[in-house]
């Protein structure tokens, strides 16, 4: 039996000299980490000095696979964006699908690392051979959409698929994404990390077959797979999609609704999931390689294109901003994808901007003045304001293009009290409050306040714990999550495959023996779930983290909720406190949340670099 | 009597928002919603209980799936998917 699945190897594009380079990935690293998140936040670490700018030179961009994709395994056709964000200042990660993932994986690559650059603004085309810098002065500075760079480059370069920045991304906007094939890196700002290296897009080209180890097994399984994937357990994503949690949110009172000072929204009924569904529906798609087409999109108004949403989009440009005329929504994530940038940052800025202004928070000058209108429900005023966000064109624009932590900070006062963020990170679609071993997921997240790193949600949707309270046992519910969600980002397989799978970690096993003929085992893929977070948290730590960023905003712990079927419900702070402390014990952390030295020397061997 | 509120997928199969039913546990007003119901069986309540991936918030508070939790009259059952996920 050969071997399969990685290619053994990276490209290292430097575009400062430019030069692309393949190294070696050597099997010690790939049973580690696995690929995907795995592997990036490996290759960051590695391939980067110790407290570098992330919007310097030094910085690197890792696009990194797993070993599944290109394989017929349903939802595989994924890659995993890893840098330092210039948001939080710490690691980031975006997952991304479709064709581009298969073509960079089939460039005969396990990851792609970008380090430097470009002395003008430039595309990087990939293929098997290595990479080139190409000067494009004619998307650079233009104001294009995201859509149509995107069909410039398929009509100049129709063998390559492209990841690419809107204006957002060229004007260094803390949280812009990047964006392929209509699904986009979102969070943390890799699009401002790419903006800054001078670099438009990302082009890639490969005809390399993805090895397969034992394929009559991975054919087998990836049958198997794909008939549980049509069945119950993803019925909610076929049939409604994401919007589907709205409705069931409000109802239990975990929506998110201006800027967090309310967990219910009276206008919530223009815009659930199920009203789309009924009045606006026009299509469902799906990514590359996938059989479950969780993508729903919806009219705007009779003639336009349909927009696709999605829950976090329509949660923080509607109930988060006050706003419920889903018109409005559709638009403001149609422009957000567009101009290149993160839904949830900019609606969890704008509603803190909205806040700030209804509260006479604002300095006078051209900040007040610009914010006069600004007010929670005010939907035409927003949609102006993504705009003058994505191209820093006005003195509020300028300000909120920094994130709620940075302009919180700035505006000084009580406003960070209300900045709706973790480590930097805007606060996803989960009321912290009514969902609080959830809450202690966003607390202890590397990445910030994330819902995708952490679905500690699922056990306060278990009624295995007491959702109103973090408690010792929600420690555990963390980790678990965690460790799930690692090892499915390092694989990478769709979250949403996750409640088709009945065995987790075993399954995730046999799927990788049969793709890479390597011996996996159950436990060995449960402990490469821990490392995957620990490599996470030496990288933050070699960059500055402290445990006092290991917590929430002020406003959980000091106001309660207003009404609903939460209402009355706060956060414990010492009740919280000890969760976290429990936390760091359960994952082998010492008392304030460091990794133990004696586990960070063993962990410098296998990370290697310049700096350990 | 029960109030039961649908959500989701369990509104769009019954074609209904909420179904008023005499019970005295959780688990007689799920075997009521089924009778009344049938889209939902079995991938939403089966034969009186609640089928993987789903629960219910007693009148949006507290999640469970305990068939034996009394209900009274007034009371509210929050049928919920238990995959969250966004």
């Amino acid at each position: 039996m050969g071997r399969g699945g990685y290619f053994e190897r990276y490209l290292r594009v430097d575009l400062g000299r430019p030069s692309a380079e393949h190294v070696p990935l050597e099997e010690a690293t790939r049973r580690a980490v696995v690929g995907g998140v795995g592997l990036g936040a490996l290759l960051l670490t590695r391939e980067t000095p110790p407290r570098f700018d992330p919007l310097g030179p030094e910085a690197a961009l890792v696009l990194a696979f797993g070993p599944l994709v290109g394989t017929p395994l349903t939802t595989s056709a994924k890659l995993a964006f890893v840098a330092k964000s210039p948001l939080t200042g710490r690691i980031s990660d975006g997952l991304s699908s479709s064709s581009f993932a298969i073509a960079g994986k089939r460039a005969g690559l396990d990851a792609i690392v970008i380090v430097g650059e470009a002395a003008e603004p430039s595309i990087v085309l990939v293929d098997e051979e290595g990479a080139e810098v190409v000067p494009c002065p004619d998307l650079w500075g233009r104001d294009v959409s995201i859509s149509e760079a995107s069909a410039r480059l398929r009509e100049a370069y129709p063998e390559h698929r492209f990841a690419v920045i809107g204006v957002a991304g060229e004007r260094l906007v803390r949280y812009a994404g990047i964006a392929n094939e209509g699904r986009h890196a979102g969070r943390g700002g890799l699009g401002a990390v790419l903006g800054a290296k001078r670099v438009k897009a990302i082009g890639v080209r490969g005809s390399r077959p993805v090895p397969l180890a034992d394929a009559e097994a991975t054919l087998r399984i990836a049958k198997d797979l794909a008939r549980r994937s049509l069945g119950p357990a993803t019925e909610k994503y076929r049939s409604l999609g994401t919007v589907a949690n709205l409705s069931t949110f409000n109802r239990l009172a975990a929506l998110p609704t201006r800027n967090f000072q309310a967990s219910t929204f009276e206008e919530a009924r223009r815009i659930e999931g199920e009203a789309l569904h009924d009045t606006r529906e026009r299509g469902r798609g799906s990514c590359k390689s996938c059989t479950i087409g969780c993508e729903h999109f919806f009219e705007v108004r009779p003639g336009e294109r349909p927009v696709k949403m999605e829950y976090e989009n329509l949660f923080a440009l509607g109930p988060l901003c006050g706003i419920g005329d889903p018109e409005v929504v559709l638009r403001a994530s149609s422009a957000c994808d567009e101009l290149g940038i993160d839904t949830i940052s900019a609606g969890g800025t704008i509603a803190f901007a909205m806040e700030c202004a209804e509260r006479g928070l604002l300095p006078a000058g051209p900040l007040a003045e610009e914010a006069r209108d600004l007010r929670f429900g005010a939907g035409e005023r927003m949609l102006v304001l993504l705009e003058d966000i994505a191209r820093r064109r006005t003195a509020l624009g300028d300000l909120l293009a920094e994130g709620s932590r940075r302009a919180a900070e700035r505006l000084g006062g009580e406003a960070p009290s209300f900045a709706p963020h973790v480590k930097g990170l805007e606060i996803p679609g989960y009321e912290p409050r009514a969902l609080q071993t959830m809450a202690l997921g966003f607390a202890v997240g590397t990445r910030g306040a994330d819902h995708n790193r952490s679905g500690a949600y699922e056990a306060d949707f278990s009624g295995k714990v007491n959702r109103f309270e973090a408690s010792e046992e929600s420690a555990a519910h963390a980790v678990a999550a965690e460790d799930r969600a690692a090892v499915m980002d390092a694989l990478i397989l769709c979250k949403f495959l996750r409640r088709a799978l009945e065995d987790f970690f075993g399954e995730s096993a046999e799927m990788l023996r049969a793709v890479t003929g390597l011996p996996f085992e159950t436990e060995e893929l449960a402990r490469a779930a821990g490392r995957i977070t620990l490599v996470r948290r030496l990288f933050n730590e070699r960059e500055g983290w402290t445990p006092a960023e290991d917590t929430l905003p002020a406003r959980f712990f000091e106001e309660k909720l207003p009404g609903g079927a939460a209402k009355g419900a706060g956060i414990d702070r010492e009740g919280f406190a000890r969760s976290i402390k429990a936390y760091h014990a359960r994952r082998g952390l010492d008392e304030r949340g460091f990794v133990p030295a004696e586990v960070a020397r063993d962990m410098a061997s296998l990370i290697g670099g310049k700096n350990r | 009597m029960v109030t039961i509120e649908l959500y989701g997928v369990a509104r769009l199969r019954a074609r209904r928002e909420a179904i008023e039913v005499a019970a005295r546990s959780l688990g007689e007003a799920l075997a009521a919603l089924g009778a009344a119901c049938p889209t939902l069986e079995p991938l939403i309540v089966a034969g009186g209980r609640l089928a993987p991936g789903w629960l219910v918030a007693l009148n949006g508070a507290q999640i469970t799936a305990d068939l034996e939790t009394p209900l009274g009259d007034g009371d509210v059952v929050v049928l919920v998917s238990a995959d969250a996920g966004g």
